[in-house]
């Protein structure tokens, strides 16, 4: 095999599902930044299922997945466990960020200019996009185990102009939103436009006396009571319940999020029972006043078609269902995914 | 200026006794008053609850309630229950206590609904 894709899914070990994905540590009410799964939707679009098209796209016909170390790393010597089966390349996507990036045209850099390493930065740093060299991979174990930190000599940069945003940061997720919303990237809303900016998924419900100010989205099988208002720039994820009188403006809730009535979210990201304030950069704890909590599994409202195998995400029966399988290369779970 | 500490007791009896003791203190209060969350960590329901009753027990009369959030937890969980837009809210007593002088001066958090909310100069950034 040429060249083998790697896909780091930083977040959790559950890397192939994107529910019960919460900010992690939690357990003090102000704390900045916290880590949100890349796995999360983003109007209703996957950004795994970006990468794996642009990947499609150097005619890969599979990609290998891991949920990497509690950092979102991989180690130098699991990679070298896919070397020695014969891969020549390896193009590692750390799932950190979206970037409408041309893979084709990285690896024509990469081989134009021989390098080891190849790795993709914007103007405000790595993209947590790489290329490497078998040969980069047999490097003494000692002194670095990470891939790209080994081989510091042989380093590279793609400088990348075009469009990006890190998923992980609630402010830049945000800003993707708005972007997407208004067409200002690559990635459209995902479901039928049913007015002006305004799009929803499929399976939704949507009370008449609410009000919908575009640019806004609703995801698949989204409850949204009477007198709520959403918008401008909200977007509200599958399998969410929006009580009664709740406005949504400029903020993002995440999947399997039900928000008690009377509410106003602005400028925030709520998770489950968790919202994050953009401006403030804290989380506070919206359970124990009753304002806000995650919808369990078993009281969605997602139809039996729905339901897919080992919780994979799907985001439309149109998708498909990736096949995984397990992998013995690595001590690590690595799980195959067919393009 | 009146200010009042909110009640935070770690045992129910201690808070039942420091709600009325709050209660009866709004009630007879002519002159403002300010409210200070600053011991309680985060709000619960039983606190929003009782943020309402002491905004209820001065409503219709002169007497101005100001709120100190204490942290920007409160801070957050006051907005999202939309409490801002009836009662001002500060960061600290030393704020509250230059109210209203020092609100222009305080500048904004830029979240809140300007046209709905006046007090909301009085958050700082």
């Amino acid at each position: 095999m040429e060249l083998g894709a790697f896909v780091v899914v930083p977040g959790g070990k559950d890397f192939t599902a994107i529910r019960e994905v919460r900010p992690h540590d939690v357990a003090t009410v102000e704390k900045p930044r916290p880590l949100y799964c890349s796995r999360m939707p983003i109007v209703g679009n996957d950004v795994l299922q970006s990468w794996m098209d642009r990947i499609r796209k150097l005619g890969v016909k599979s990609l290998w997945l891991t949920s990497g170390r509690p950092d979102g790393t991989v180690t130098r010597s699991e990679l070298a466990g896919f070397a020695q089966q014969g891969v020549k390349r390896l193009l590692v996507i750390k799932l950190n960020s979206y970037a409408e990036m041309d893979l084709v045209d990285l690896v024509r850099f990469h081989c134009e200019k021989r390098n080891p390493v190849t790795e993709a930065q914007d103007a405000r740093g790595l993209l947590g996009v790489s290329l490497l060299d078998h040969l980069a991979l047999r490097a003494p174990e000692e002194k670095q185990e990470d891939p790209s930190a080994a081989i510091h000599s042989g380093r590279m940069a793609y400088q990348f102009s075009g469009y990006a945003k890190r998923i992980l940061s609630a402010n830049e997720r945000q800003e993707l939103v708005g972007d997407a919303l208004t067409g200002a990237c690559g990635m459209r809303p995902f479901g039928k436009q049913i007015s002006e900016q305004v799009w929803v998924g499929e399976g939704v419900d949507l009370a008449s006396s609410a009000r919908f100010v575009g640019p806004t989205y609703i995801g698949e099988r989204t409850v949204i009571r009477a007198g709520a208002t959403i918008g401008p720039f909200a977007s509200v994820e599958r399998d969410c319940v929006v009580d009664c009188g709740t406005t949504i403006e400029r903020s993002t809730v995440m999947p399997q999020t039900y928000l008690a009535p009377g509410l106003l979210i602005r400028d925030g990201v709520v998770d489950g029972g968790y919202l994050e304030h953009l401006g403030w950069g804290i989380v506070a704890d919206l359970r124990p006043a009753g304002l806000g909590s995650r919808i369990p599994q078993r009281e969605l409202r997602r139809p039996a078609s729905c339901e897919v195998p080992h919780e994979v995400y799907a985001p439309t029966s149109k998708a498909p269902v990736w096949d995984f399988t397990s992998s013995s290369a690595a001590t690590q779970a690595w799980l195959q995914v067919q393009l | 200026m009146n200010i009042l500490p909110f009640p935070c007791g770690t045992s129910a009896t201690l808070r039942r006794a420091q709600r009325k003791v709050l209660l009866s203190a709004l009630r007879v209060s002519g002159s403002p008053v300010i409210l200070d969350l600053s011991g309680c960590p985060t709000l619960n329901h039983e606190g929003i609850e009782l943020v309402l009753e002491c905004m209820a027990q001065v409503a219709g009369r002169d007497t101005q309630l100001l709120f100190v959030a204490g942290s920007r937890a409160n801070q957050a969980l006051l907005e999202v229950t939309r409490i801002p837009s009836l009662v001002p809210v500060f960061n600290s007593v030393e704020e509250a206590l230059g109210y209203p002088e020092s609100a222009p001066g305080n500048g904004t958090n830029g979240t809140q609904d300007q046209r709905a909310n006046p007090s909301q100069k009085l958050w700082s950034a």
